[in-house]
């Protein structure tokens, strides 16, 4: 249901501004507007004028803002997880936090920017590490002496291997030895250990050859080979255990400040913010006026607030709605805990507009009956039933499960009455089993009857949405357009009269009345819709016959639970049929699932909201204090 | 023969605007896989605009439906 609005104004005197802001922030119920067209009368605008911000409210907002950014700073850098609460004043220990925050946060740039310099150290490092472990493999197998010369090599490609082998063998003359293995990443490393004064000559040859010696970070350089790889190692504990002591030190801060400095950046923004919406009240000579909207409901309850907090001095007027405000009161929806779940469908449209209608109790009630006349199965219904309650009880605290969950429930349980209504049970396994019967129809057979039945049920929804469109036409004062949408009315039930008539199931001699009504009723058509009446009239022709669809899928699925009991039949092994049958059924059951979840959509969608819907509603954003609390829990999921 | 006739009549009824079903939603299909791609919250609308053009085959069902059991 869209909530009903009210058009309020407040005033009071000027040295009370800020405390009225205040109360409203805190009650969250009103959304101030700046424009004051419309809510100030005619004559006396001159003398309302935006409010000039004095001196003390400029000077407030320049430090809260530098305030803020500093906080924000700090905050930045602290590890989420280690943030403690705070059960601190806010506003009694802003004067600390102002002290402190230059310090705190010149610290935690210096720990962040050292953090960061150890992290990019260790990433080059842990480069060479998987290389580095390669090697160690074959250091260990080589005895360490004064004349011994190791140098290390990694080849991109396998392949190079032999001529590697043979450069070695000549540039040292025999007197050397290469070892290879594989490292953790693939590649291929070298070890070639050969006597110190061929080493040199040999490293030219290899260089010549693009295959340079292993580098190593420059720190390393100059030191012999098995150094180098202590160092690396040494260096990257070294490193690890600088980050570790660094993240702890950060941690321990965010354990001591964290929370103190959320609550501080929740006091500041809440304050800016009411520092800020001032620049969207106006001023008279000696008051404030403050002008917005908010729920008709919550108007005594505001009233009462500020009788109580300022005595009389600050008055709040409800204002006569008019008609060019109609288009700018903003919309909330707010519906019982039934409609409340398939808020999740109609959020995927426009917001309405405030002079049309919430979509959601619509699809609240005829989704799940579409949804079970398409699906109609009670062994279907009853699995979809079991699967929601599991989804409800698994995860209460995820709300679009939640809300999913509950539309399922709704919709299974349509799905088994309708199932009765068929005396589908996994398709013809209940006639089987237990003998169910049809109660009303069977859809295998009376194929014809439920296509009439599908379009019998379109023709109800699209002339609901028709008469929905001639209420909102006339709430609006617009009488061709609302005499239109009755003459479509009379139209189609003229057509559907035709229709049936002719098709003998009504007498035939009703026919002939049915087109002359609907031939007189053509003038009028072009006369309230215009030319293109006639098509307007077919498009919703089409909308009716697009209902079909119910009859068709629902034909479709049922097809489907027979074919899937048929082929398990066929098999003539019990293990071997209930696999198959149980493998079809899971198919249909999830086709059974989207198809008519897509389908009854589509039909509320593009045949109903399009008859009465109008779209391009203003959001209700209501001036309120923003939550730390749940800031806080956030922080600590992370 | 009429039979035959009657059975064609009906299969060239939901065979064609199956076939127009199906091209329109390959359009729409690959229109939609870059519309998810860019924006994820667009998929219930996507999946809405995949089951539109199915109104062909659904008419073109309720023809075939009439010629076999008129």
């Amino acid at each position: 249901m869209i909530v009903r609005m009210a058009k309020i104004e407040i005033a009071g005197p000027k040295e009370l501004l800020l405390d009225v802001l205040a109360l409203v922030q805190e009650l969250g119920l009103f959304q101030v507007e700046p424009e004051p067209g419309g809510f100030v009368e005619a004559g006396v605008e001159a003398k309302v004028r935006p409010l000039v911000p004095d001196e003390q409210l400029v000077a407030e907002r320049l430090f809260l803002e530098n305030l803020g950014s500093g906080i924000a700073g700090v905050l930045a850098a602290l590890p989420r997880s280690a943030v403690g609460t705070s059960p601190l004043d806010p506003q009694a220990a802003l004067a600390v936090v102002a002290a402190a925050v230059g310090g705190h946060g010149a610290w935690c740039r210096e720990q962040e920017e050292r953090l960061a310099a150890l992290r990019r150290e260790r990433d080059e490092l842990q480069r060479h590490a998987v290389i580095v472990e390669a090697l160690d493999r074959l250091l260990a197998g080589v005895s360490p002496g004064e004349g011994v010369d190791c140098i290390g090599l990694v080849l991109r490609e396998p392949a190079a291997l032999e001529r590697l082998r043979w450069l070695v063998a000549n540039g040292t003359e025999g007197a050397s030895e290469l070892l290879t293995a594989v490292a953790a990443d693939g590649t291929t490393v070298c070890l070639i250990v050969t006597v110190r004064e061929r080493g040199a000559r040999l490293r030219e040859l290899l260089g010549a050859e693009q295959l340079p010696e292993l580098e190593l970070p420059a720190a390393f350089a100059g030191l012999p080979f098995p150094e180098r790889i202590r160092r690396l190692r040494g260096r990257l504990a070294e490193a690890a255990a600088e980050m570790a002591a660094i993240e702890g030190a950060l941690a321990d801060f965010a354990r001591t400040w964290g929370g103190a400095y959320l609550r501080a950046r929740e006091w500041v923004e809440n304050r800016l913010s009411l520092l800020r919406l001032t620049a969207r009240v106006h001023e008279t000579l000696m008051c404030f006026v403050v002008h917005g909207w908010m729920p008709a409901a919550g108007v005594p309850g505001l009233e009462g607030e500020l009788a109580a907090r300022f005595g009389g001095r600050v008055v709040l007027e409800e204002k006569a709605l008019r008609e060019q405000d109609l288009q700018r009161i903003p919309v909330a929806l707010k519906n019982p805990p039934y409609f409340r779940p398939f808020e999740l469908f109609s959020r995927m449209l426009p917001l309405p507009r405030y002079t049309s209608y919430d979509p959601t109790p619509f699809i609240g009630v005829f989704f799940p009956l579409f949804f079970g006349m398409i699906l109609g199965d009670a062994g279907h219904g009853t699995v979809l039933l079991l699967a929601s309650l599991a989804a409800l009880r698994l995860w209460p605290g995820r709300p679009v499960v939640r809300d999913g969950a509950r539309i399922l429930l709704v919709s299974s349980l349509s799905a088994i009455v309708f199932g009765f209504v068929y005396g589908e049970f996994f398709g013809e396994l209940g006639e089987t089993l237990f003998g169910l019967r049809p109660l009303i129809v069977e859809r295998r057979t009376a194929i014809v009857s439920m296509l009439w039945f599908s379009l019998a049920v379109g023709t109800v929804h699209v002339i609901l949405g028709l008469f929905l469109g001639f209420l909102s036409a006339v709430r609006r004062h617009t009488g061709k357009e609302a005499l239109f949408r009755l003459t479509t009315i009379a139209a189609i039930l003229c057509l559907a009269l035709l229709a049936v008539s002719l098709f003998h199931l009504f007498p035939r001699n009703l026919a002939r009345p049915a087109v002359v009504a609907l031939v007189a009723l053509v003038p009028l058509l072009l006369a309230t819709g215009g030319f293109i009446a006639p098509l307007e009239f077919l498009r919703t022709v089409g909308n009716i016959l697009s209902y079909a669809r119910i009859m068709a899928i629902g034909l479709a699925s049922v097809l489907l639970a027979s074919m899937a009991n048929t082929l398990a039949g066929m098999t003539g092994d019990i293990v071997t049929g209930i696999i198959v049958a149980g493998l079809l059924h899971t198919v249909n059951l999830v086709l059974g699932v989207f198809s008519p979840t897509i389908q009854s959509l589509r039909l509320h969608y593009v045949e109903f909201f399009s008859k009465f819907l109008e779209h391009g509603g203003r959001e209700f954003a209501p001036f309120k204090k923003s939550r730390t609390d749940r800031e806080e829990e956030s922080w600590k999921r992370h | 023969m009429e039979k035959a006739l009657i059975a064609l009549a009906a299969a060239l009824a939901i065979g064609l605007s199956a076939l127009a079903t199906a091209w329109a939603q390959s359009r729409i299909g690959s229109a939609g896989a870059g519309t998810i791609a860019e924006k994820p919250e667009l998929t219930a609308t996507v999946i809405i605009m995949l089951a539109i053009p199915e109104t062909m085959v659904i008419l073109g069902f309720v023809v075939a439906a009439m010629i076999l059991y008129r």
